[in-house]
């Protein structure tokens, strides 16, 4: 989830409001499903305090800036919808005074472009910096990092226009990239570069790399990976600035492209327009005069909000909650609501997705929490029940119940015990060695207890009911789950017949017959081990632990163990 | 002044010196033995306990001298001193060469050796022309006879010799065949022992005034054991009371784990609530995953870097239909939920791809084909994050989750269930609702709880169902989804802080940790 930092004199600008309390600053905050992550509340010598907030809403990239989320909040408070005329549309038409052209090499490698001109105000050093914020987080987090969307920004006095977005061999083009002041060339930039490092994987393997360039043919940027440092470079104090965003998902590109715009024009920058024409189609024609709204109707029945909502809703209060939310909506026959999402909002894929803004709008408080009234039996899973059979019967017999974590490291869950590492699940991407393999019994757990327990008292005797992961090419998934109960017992007398016994007892008392056939199990002691048989078929393994586990674990203790594998004992 | 409490904690032994003996009588062990009848070990119990109540006092203390048998002096008590075997032997044998000697006896050489040149040494042996030993006088030495005296008293007097009750030839004898140190090879071992002598203090008056205020006699009895209930015995004595303020022995009981029994109780307070258990694979698919909860495949947690894969194999075989085609619809045109869905080419190799189950909500999935209607269904599962191991993240940990299936469920009836859960399981007063995110709810609702100790805290997330995930999996009634964070809860009953301690292998931490939680 996002999170964004806020200069806060030009938040609470932007939001028509100035906050002085914690909570009530968090309680509006959460029309946006926004928290508080960080405010201190001394202020700091230059009186510029920065305030920290995370968004929740993943699908609601327009929240993820100081304008944006003022936005919300101004809406919020006063009901007033902002307008954007400078958006052009399939009805709209809009004069562009700028053109952008893209060539049809560059279909295949990222196709979309959309952009705008920013003027009318000189930067300053908080908008820099939030504008940076917000093209980082739009490229990051909503355009799979950089993947779906990427940013530019550029001086438009410095650019020849029109300006060409074109793919190119990537050995045949080189500029003087940003963060440098060689002149490298694309593939030069992927390697050597840390921003081509970084992002190279988007375009590896690609015979054709994207590029912008002005009219003299001057690199404006390689997208999506850097700017060139000659008209790239964007500082405080600029007024007139270009806004690009290329992309692999038109409607991802158009949104971005539209959240920055109301972004400027929120901030009192004069928005103009950009024409991007293609050599091939988009599902807007082959030229779109950016800005442009693309988002469609929705609509949604008052009757099956209702419902959802669980309280009856009437048809003029619904409408002024959805425009608290900043959502245009209207009614013609007072049973369907049609919304037409805001500029910078494409989040309605179903009907459904308009109740929650009528939720929000109307107010938590709204909605009394109500008792359900529908009878259901709850009831444990069999295996469950089983299972709390089986401790109360380990308790009974003295043992100490415990519960371990599933992932460990390929020493402790096979070497140390004497198996092979091809017996468990491994992680293809484990985060350390620490974690890398899922257990395949409960005994490793126990053993680990011993090795880190000398100091306390004997006899130990310890269990622990849990899953294990095993290996089973035949099913589907080829690795099954199972519930094993684990149990272990170390003294100085610890030994084969002392395990036998509790082996008998919770047999007995789960009310199994079982028989017993000598077992090979590279964990115990040759001839001192046993497999347990219910019914021909083998569901566990008891015996004395084979001294080289013991020491392998660092244990001094002679240890009796074994496992049973109680699903199978409860199915028979 | 005494008083009675102290009195009557006073111990038997205690009560007969305090009965018998008057102040400034002087005492030792002997004296206590002969007079009460007090067993080895008896009287210096009493003396011990006495002195710390300032009933007696050190007047005297010598030290003296103990000759004890050693395991070797048994040795030869019991089946003759090497020499007189030698001796034995050579008389019915004959002649007979060291090692021939060493071998029959079963000694070893070394005695043999000694022993024999003791012998040749008082001329009662002597080796023949043949290197044989033989006899020359046949009698033993008068040194052997005597050591054989000092065994043979020893044995009687319970293995120990006081050094005055020998004669000035005894312990001339026992100065050479005794040692202090590295006795084994020796038959006696020099052992002092300090001999105390205790005066009687004037406070003796004091207890026995109590002592007689009670009628405490030192008869009483103690434990009481079976002879005493077979034979009736009980009947004619009164008990003597223990010291009930001594801290009881620590035992160690089989337990269950507290985290476990924590967890149990949750689960046992959602059966009380009409739920009905689920349970399912650690390892899963991506599409129950994350695809059949109309999770896009290019979501940003659907990274690498957020789920665990598995080595081998790397695929499930198949998908269920037709819950596969359904859910695909969904995700690229919204097939028939109603929803414009997410406008991409679903993966279908990908969603395929075995994970290691992230969340809960896997489970919930997985349940809706199969679901009552009405039906109320929870989990509380182990899932697995791609987290650095941290006090506040683990890799894998418990996730509690859970539906409500019905015709008439909605957004009221959800914070109806969130104020259930947060009052019947977390013990709140207070409880607020704010909006959530959750890719698979809409609405979404998160819900905050005022704990009486941890305060203001984010109990759980929920919502309701989007249709994109019933639909596909073939439900057509609302579905109310939630989960609930209770490891804080857990952390608190359990008087932890690291959520790494609530899987601790420690086994003296897991065997002291005790619940202080109260479900309601």
């Amino acid at each position: 989830m996002p999170k964004i930092e806020v200069n806060e004199r030009f938040f609470f600008d932007l939001a028509g409001k100035t906050w002085t309390d914690k909570e009530s600053f968090e309680q509006d905050l959460t029309v946006a499903k926004a928290e508080l992550d960080e405010w201190n509340t001394t202020l700091p010598a230059d009186g510029e305090r920065t305030i920290k907030i995370e968004l929740n809403d993943t699908n609601r990239p327009d929240l993820w800036s100081t304008a944006g989320l003022a936005r919300q909040l101004r809406i919020y408070r006063t009901g007033k919808i902002p307008s954007y005329p400078f958006f052009a549309s399939r009805k709209k038409h809009v004069k562009a005074p700028y053109r952008v052209v893209v060539d049809a090499s560059v279909r295949e490698v990222r196709p979309w472009l959309a952009g705008f001109v920013a003027r009318g105000k000189a930067i300053s050093d908080a908008l820099l910096r939030d504008m940076i914020q917000t093209q980082e987080k739009l490229a990051w987090n909503f355009g799979r990092k950089r993947k779906s969307v990427s940013i530019g920004i550029y001086r438009v006095g410095l650019i020849e226009w029109p300006v060409h977005y074109r793919g190119v061999d990537p050995d045949s083009v080189s500029f003087v990239p940003l963060q440098d002041t060689r002149k490298m060339t694309l593939n030069q930039i992927l390697e050597q570069h840390p921003k081509g490092i970084e992002y190279a994987s988007i375009l590896m393997g690609k015979p054709i790399h994207p590029l912008l360039t002005d009219a003299a043919g001057r690199v404006l940027s390689y997208p999506p990976i850097i700017n060139s440092a000659d008209l790239g470079a964007v500082q405080v104090g600029d007024t007139d600035i270009f806004i690009e965003v290329t992309g692999s998902d038109y409607p991802s590109v158009a949104l971005s492209c539209a959240i920055m715009a109301c972004d400027f024009a929120d901030m009192g920058f004069d928005i103009e327009n950009v024409e991007v024409n293609y050599e091939y189609d988009t599902p807007f024609g082959s030229s779109v005069t950016c800005p442009y709204y693309f988002q469609e109707e929705v609509s949604v029945s008052l009757a099956d909000a209702g419902r959802l909502l669980g309280v009856p809703l009437e048809i003029s209060a619904t409408l002024k909650a959805l425009n608290r939310m900043g959502l245009c909506a209207y009614s013609t026959d007072g049973a369907l609501i049609h919304v037409a999402p805001p500029e910078y909002r494409n989040d309605f894929l179903h009907a459904f997705d308009i109740v929650e803004d009528i939720m929000i709008g109307m107010g938590m408080e709204t909605f009394a929490p109500q008792r359900p009234t529908d009878f259901t039996i709850g009831r444990l899973t069999p295996i469950e029940r089983f299972s709390r059979r089986a401790k109360s019967i380990m308790v009974g017999l003295g043992y100490q119940e415990m519960v371990y974590n599933y992932l460990g490291s390929g020493k402790d869950y096979a070497e140390k015990m004497r198996i092979s590492p091809k017996e468990l699940v491994k992680i293809a991407n484990p985060m350390t060695e620490n974690y890398e393999y899922v257990r395949n019994s409960p005994l490793p757990g126990l053993m680990q207890t011993e090795s880190v327990s000398a100091k306390a008292s004997y006899p130990h005797r310890t269990f622990e009911v849990g899953k294990v992961a095993l290996k089973a090419p035949e099913t589907n998934y080829g690795i099954v789950t199972r519930q094993y109960i684990g149990f272990l017992t170390s003294h100085a007398q610890a030994d084969y017949n002392e395990i036998a016994s509790h082996v008998a007892a919770l047999m007995y008392f789960l009310g199994k017959d079982y028989s017993v056939r000598e077992a090979f199990d590279p964990r115990f002691v040759p001839g001192r081990q046993v497999e347990v048989v219910v019914k021909g078929a083998k569901i566990g393994v008891f015996g004395e632990v084979h001294p080289a586990v013991l020491e392998a674990f660092g244990i001094v203790m002679p240890c009796a163990a074994g496992e049973l594998d109680l699903d199978m004992l409860l199915d028979d | 002044m005494i008083d009675q409490s102290a009195a009557r904690a006073l111990h038997p032994l205690e009560v007969k010196i305090i009965l018998t003996f008057d102040a400034g009588a002087l005492i030792d062990s002997a004296r206590v033995r002969e007079t009460l009848g007090f067993k080895e070990g008896q009287d210096q119990q009493a003396f011990s306990w006495l002195v710390a109540k300032g009933v007696l006092e050190e007047a005297d203390r010598q030290t003296e001298v103990f000759y004890e048998l050693t395991p070797l002096g048994q040795e030869w008590h019991d089946k003759g001193t090497p020499a007189r075997r030698i001796f034995s032997l050579l008389r019915e044998a004959g002649p007979l060469s060291l090692p021939d000697i060493a071998q029959k006896l079963g000694l070893d050489q070394k005695t043999v050796g000694s022993a024999f040149g003791a012998l040749s040494k008082e001329g009662v042996c002597a080796v023949d022309a043949s290197r044989c030993a033989v006899i020359v006088r046949p009698e033993l030495p008068q040194s052997v006879v005597d050591t054989e005296a000092l065994l043979g008293a020893a044995s009687m007097q319970g293995g120990s010799l006081p050094e005055g009750a020998l004669s000035p030839q005894q312990k001339a004898l026992m100065a050479q065949i005794a040692k202090k140190r590295g006795a084994q090879d020796a038959p006696f071992r020099i052992a002092e022992r300090a001999r105390v002598l205790f005066r009687l203090t004037p406070r003796v008056v004091e207890y026995r005034e109590a002592v007689v205020a009670l009628g405490m006699t030192g008869e009483e009895l103690g434990a009481i054991t079976p002879e005493m209930l077979e034979k009736g015995t009980w009947k004619q004595g009164s008990f003597r009371p223990y010291n009930l303020q001594i801290p009881p022995a620590r035992v160690i009981p089989g337990r269950r784990n507290a985290y476990v029994e924590f967890l149990d109780s949750v689960k046992d307070k959602l059966v009380s609530l009409g739920f009905e258990e689920f349970d399912g694979n650690l390892v899963e698919t991506e599409f129950w995953n994350s695809d059949a909860l109309f999770m896009p495949q290019f979501h940003s947690a659907r990274d690498i870097h957020d789920v665990y894969y598995i080595e081998e194999p790397t695929h499930a075989k198949f998908i269920e239909e037709p819950y596969l085609s359904q859910v695909v619809a969904a995700h690229e045109h919204g097939g028939d939920t109603g929803s414009r869905g997410w406008q991409y080419q679903f993966d279908r190799d990908f969603t395929r791809r075995l994970i290691l189950r992230s969340q809960g909500t896997v489970l919930s999935a997985r349940q809706l084909p199969k679901a009552k209607v009405p039906g109320k269904y929870f989990g509380i599962v182990r899932c697995f994050r791609y987290d650095r191991v941290d006090a506040t993240h683990l890799s894998d940990f418990y996730q509690t989750e859970g539906i409500v299936l019905g015709e008439n469920v909605n957004l009221r009836t959800l914070l109806g269930f969130l104020e259930m859960f947060a009052v019947e399981v977390a013990g709140a007063k207070e409880v607020k609702y704010v909006p959530g995110y959750f890719p698979f709810t809409e609405p979404s609702i998160e819900v905050h709880i005022k704990h009486p100790v941890l305060g203001w805290f984010e109990l759980g997330g929920s919502g309701i169902f989007r249709p994109e995930v019933t639909r596909s999996l073939g439900v057509d009634v609302p579905v109310l989804a939630w989960g609930i964070g209770i490891d804080r809860m857990a952390l608190m009953a359990l008087g932890l802080n690291d959520l790494r301690e609530l899987f601790s292998a420690d086994l003296e931490s897991v065997r002291m940790r005790r619940s202080q939680y109260k479900i309601q």
